[in-house]
């Protein structure tokens, strides 16, 4: 499998989040869930890493049905602005998907609702710039 | 000229000494351009080396010496082919020994990186409105206190997809935020660029 091509994607918005060593306020952030979360490293934050995880960032909530994936699983995330695509591997729970409940954000016409996937700084500013925030994509495992 | 030859010929103008001349009759690199590049083939979870994170701890010519955060020293060159945002999309000049910085770029042989992109003193806050008074949003990010600037002219807010609008009123103590912005170094105050709320 790899991007684009698996056959239950999920659409949704991402964001990113600093995670390890880090200047500013997010000096204090740690290693994460995992306890390996990097900015440098392409890795990502998933709602539906544990039960724990899960009891916090509800997505169901916002109608969402994510798989249970947990340290390590490999996701594939598709810009839908630039059509450029990462690898990604879990090192963190997030985000808090249902604060922020049918949000939507679009890029031209492709559009998509809901936080579902925070990456590193690293592996967001392969696909996308920093300073946009948020951003619809395609993800794929 | 295709963004992957661009990215290539700023990395060959470093090289060369001649980045400033050399890249300013391309113009600089939209980010819709930088990237479109191809997919990155990397390890999921691998150290990016075309990328770098730190503190600037020196400014030579066109050079960023970087202190990462992790103890690895990089060095950056900031070409007139790069983007550079600070708050708002902006100019060199503006970066100062002490911020803190993301940069994506093409590693050269020499272990230097050349800049397509850096972003200076950038932040993305998931927070909670504490308080709002006259030009500033008290945040809670994560149990720590952090001061929120609304600059006149450049902090906008997004309401659930709603374009970018100066007003702020729509703003309620209690809900969460996302807030992008610029870091005040060594405080725990940024300067908002953009926040985006529920409605």
């Amino acid at each position: 499998m790899g991007c684009s091509n698996s056959g239950a994607p999920a659409y949704g918005e991402m964001s990113w989040f600093c995670c390890g060593a880090a200047w500013g306020p997010c000096g204090s952030a740690g290693g994460g869930a995992c306890g390996t979360c990097n900015s440098s490293s392409h890795q990502c934050a998933w709602p539906n890493a544990s039960d724990a995880c899960f009891n916090i960032t509800r997505p169901d909530q916002c109608g969402e049905g994510l798989a249970r994936r947990t340290c390590g699983h490999v996701f594939y995330v598709t810009s839908q602005c630039s059509g450029s695509c990462v690898s990604v591997s879990i090192a963190d729970c997030g985000p808090d998907t249902n604060s922020f409940c049918g949000e939507r954000t679009c890029c031209g016409s492709a559009c998509a609702s809901n936080r579902l996937i925070d990456l590193t700084p690293s592996a967001y500013s392969a696909i996308a710039s920093l300073s946009t925030g948020l951003s619809p994509v395609r993800i794929d495992s | 000229m295709p963004s992957t030859d661009r990215r290539r010929f700023l990395s060959s103008a470093v090289l060369g000494g001649t980045a400033v001349a050399g890249a300013t009759a391309l113009g600089s690199l939209a980010p819709e351009t930088a990237f479109a590049a191809p997919r990155i083939d990397l390890d999921p979870g691998a150290r990016d080396p075309n990328f770098a994170e730190g503190r600037i701890t020196a400014i030579s010519g066109s050079l960023l010496k970087v202190s990462g955060s992790d103890k690895a020293l990089h060095r950056v060159y900031v070409t007139h082919g790069t983007s550079v945002w600070k708050l708002r999309p902006t100019t060199f000049d503006e970066i100062k020994v002490g911020d803190g910085l993301y940069a994506r770029g093409v590693k050269m042989p020499d272990g230097a990186l050349a800049a397509d992109a850096v972003w200076v003193n950038i932040v993305n806050l998931d927070a909670a409105i504490t308080a709002i008074d006259s030009g500033r949003l008290h945040l809670d990010h994560h149990g720590n206190k952090v001061v929120g600037h609304v600059v006149t002219g450049t902090t906008a807010a997004v309401y659930n997809h709603t374009p970018a609008i100066s007003d702020l009123s729509g703003l309620q103590v209690g809900k969460h935020v996302k807030v992008i912005g610029a870091w005040r170094p060594d405080t725990n105050e940024v300067d908002i660029a953009t926040v985006y709320a529920g409605i």
